[in-house]
């Protein structure tokens, strides 16, 4: 339906309407001279005029302008037939009875247009009231909201309930690339197979952010329709206004991002260096000849390339689990396994650098299977044990257990006789280049515990340390379920002998 | 065709070709050297390899289209050498028939072995199909369905013997999880890897010096497992 239709079908209504309400007019000003023409004798002319002026005043009140000056004019009719000599004719004999019935009739018009305009400006002040009530409680709703989500299921429920449309659409797509948001009123709305009535853009300078349909039970009038149109520009400058602010929280995230990565880019490069100066300084006192093919120091030197070229390998490893971690592609893909398997598997490829420490692992057969993503359990184990390793003199034991501790959760505990840390660093050890040494005492990119917290984490466990006599223990918990699946019994079989 | 078996180096990298065909022609072996995956399926055809050891990252075609093709119509045993270290990448290309997967940066021991026991499988299969299969102190007699250790009879259920029927006739290949599953338990089991884990840590027991460093039922984390006929290599 386009514009013109609908004003053209705005204007008969309009028209039928005042016609009605003047054919009310009549009525009222017809009760009122009923009694008068009966009660004819008792009555003096003029009072018969004051009295007509009533119906005139109330249509004028209740009715509006136009059925107020009909009434008047009905008024001024009926007192020139009913009463001025001769009467039943709307001819008059005397001047004098022509100039009152001409004075009437500009008192009664006047009085009608006076207070029809009253009336009229009254209800428009009121409505304005109304839509301004209607479009403060939308502005102080949506100053409140943080999200687009929020604004535009408030957008939602306070157009269907001012407007009482059949249904509505609030469609939201800031982002041309993006999947349309679709929020509907009321409540369980089948989408309708015609299209909306009525589509307003949620427009800024900004460009479209998505747009309002409507589909509407009957004609809205203009004064609903600026009120509509207002509304949409409060819900797209609130979406506008949610859309920066979501901007400018990730402009700050990002520059805290770059800053962790500058420092990262400076301790890693420190790292980095370390090893490969070693590899260049070892590979080209070889390739000079200086030194001798059967010296211990050539041995020396080929140990040393070849210790810190997996050095080397482990860091860019870690820096690499350390990324996935925080883009958040490090899902693990929990399969159920068994943990002692993979803790042996860690510790058997470790073996070289456990030379100088023991081992113990003490994990029952009968610990349950334990649903996690071997590779990820295998890297917490290698950086626990190569933590420990690290700290822990030589001689020393490093101590694996676990048990079961709720009936879905595992507990898995870590012993070495490393030095102890104080209590307010304890939870600190697992930040980002945290170290309670100095960095050039101890190597390492300072990532190891916080690629096993981001590890657990993502498992849905926790880890945490504590310290102990003569040590330190980790302990890190993993859920039993997998999917919400219990451990799975496996069908029992015998041996039978073949 | 000489006596020195055959190794195609398939690889992107200039300095890995110039540096395994130092080291493998130092052990005896012939090397030829591809730098793209169309000239390494020229050559194969050309000249037959007996070990293949493949990158995945080549220039012009897919590694794992490399794998494919060429398991199309050799049986060569095909050693992937890679950067990608996900277990997707492992599975995948076991999947398109790789036999082996080594991580770069690797050990030129750990190459070396792997290239031993492809040739040692690689024979095996060429050969006639071994009924008794000796690895270590173990004998697994497959037709007798009789596993002996140290000579001593060992006691395994039907599904432990299927198990390590399969694997030692497999001798030398990873096998990733679902291979093993759908072959001794069914295709309908592809996904109990919770079956795999707990008959192999039994079979471990049963057959393994020490269970907490098995010799020959070896993990391959992530991927699947492996049968070592001889852990001397």
């Amino acid at each position: 339906m386009n514009l013109r239709e609908r004003y053209r079908i705005l204007y008969w209504r309009y028209l039928a309407r005042v016609a009605a309400r003047s054919v009310l007019a009549v009525l009222l000003v017809a009760v009122m001279a009923t009694p008068m023409i009966l009660l004819e004798g008792s009555l003096t002319y003029s009072t018969v005029a004051l009295l007509f002026l009533v119906p005139v005043g109330m249509a004028a009140i209740l009715l509006g302008l136009a059925p107020g000056i009909i009434g008047a004019i009905t008024a001024f009719l009926a007192l020139n037939y009913f009463f001025t000599q001769p009467r039943f004719t709307l001819t008059v004999a005397r001047t004098q009875d022509l100039l009152a019935l001409a004075v009437f009739l500009v008192v009664a018009v006047s009085i009608s247009q006076l207070v029809g305009r009253t009336q009229a400006s009254l209800d428009e002040a009121r409505s304005r009231e109304r839509d301004v009530i209607h479009l403060y409680e939308l502005m102080s709703t949506l100053a409140g909201h943080r999200n687009q989500d929020a604004v535009a299921r408030t957008a939602t429920s306070r157009i269907h309930d001012v407007f009482r449309p059949t249904a509505l659409e609030v469609v939201i797509q800031p982002d041309s690339r993006a999947k349309p948001q679709v929020f509907r009123a009321p409540e369980g709305f089948k989408i309708v197979d015609q299209p909306p009535d009525e589509v307003i853009a949620l427009m800024t300078p900004r460009g479209l952010l998505g747009e309002l349909h409507l589909w509407h039970s009957r004609i809205q009038t203009p004064a609903e329709e600026r009120l509509l149109n207002t509304f949409a520009s409060q819900i797209a400058l609130a979406l506008e206004r949610v859309i920066l602010a979501q901007a400018e929280t990730r402009a700050k995230v990002l520059e805290e991002s770059d800053q962790l990565k500058s420092a990262l880019l400076s301790s890693v490069s420190h790292e980095l260096r370390t090893p490969l100066a070693t590899i260049k300084a070892a590979a080209t006192s070889l390739r000079s000849g200086n030194v001798s093919w059967n010296s211990a120091a050539r041995v020396e030197l080929i140990v040393a390339i070849d210790e810190e070229s997996d050095h080397l390998n482990r860091l860019v490893g870690n820096l690499l689990d350390m990324s996935r971690i925080e883009s958040g592609a490090m899902k693990p893909q929990r399969q159920w396994n068994i943990l002692a398997d993979i803790l042996e598997g860690t510790i058997s490829r470790m073996r070289h650098a456990i030379e100088h420490h023991r081992i113990e692992v003490d994990i029952s057969d009968d610990l349950p299977l334990t649903p996690v993503d071997h590779m990820q359990i295998d890297q917490v184990f290698t950086n626990l044990i190569s933590n420990a390793l690290k700290y822990a003199p030589p001689g020393t034991t490093v101590r694996f257990s676990a048990r079961v501790q709720e009936p879905d959760l595992l507990l898995v505990e870590e012993y070495n006789e490393g030095p102890q840390i104080p209590e307010e660093h304890l939870d600190r050890i697992f930040d980002k280049f945290y170290r309670v040494t100095a960095a050039d005492r101890v190597s390492g990119t300072g990532l190891g515990l916080s690629i096993c917290k981001g590890i657990i984490e993502a498992h849905g466990g926790r880890i945490w340390a504590v310290n102990k006599p003569n040590g330190l223990s980790f302990f890190f918990t993993l859920p039993l379920t997998l999917d919400g699946r219990h451990v799975p019994l496996l069908p029992a079989e015998t041996e039978t002998a073949e | 065709m000489s006596t020195q078996p055959h190794i195609l180096v398939v690889d992107d990298e200039p300095q890995i070709l110039r540096a395994l065909r130092a080291i493998l022609t130092e052990k005896n072996f012939t090397v030829t050297t591809a730098s793209r995956g169309e000239e390494a399926l020229t050559l194969a055809a050309a000249n037959p390899p007996d070990v293949i050891i493949l990158d995945l990252g080549l220039p012009d075609i897919d590694g794992y289209e490399v794998c494919a093709q060429l398991r199309a119509w050799t049986q060569a045993p095909i050693i992937v050498l890679s950067v990608r270290d996900s277990e997707r990448d492992k599975v995948r290309a076991l999947d398109k028939g790789a036999d082996d997967y080594l991580t770069k940066p690797f050990g030129i021991e750990e190459l070396l072995a792997r290239v031993r026991v492809a040739l040692k499988h690689s024979v095996r299969l060429h050969g006639s199909k071994e009924v008794v299969i000796s690895a270590g102190k173990l004998v697994i007699d497959l037709a007798r369905h009789v596993v002996t250790r140290d000579g001593l009879d060992v006691k395994l259920t039907a599904t432990e013997f299927k198990l390590l029927a399969y694997m030692a006739s497999n001798a030398g290949r990873v096998l990733t999880h679902q291979t093993i599953l759908s072959n001794v338990w069914g295709p309908a089991e592809v996904d109990q890897v919770e079956y795999l884990r707990v008959y192999m840590r039994q079979l471990r027991k049963k057959l393994e010096d020490n269970p907490r460093e098995p010799k020959h039922l070896i993990t391959e984390p992530a991927v699947g497992y492996r049968f070592i006929i001889d852990p001397g290599f």
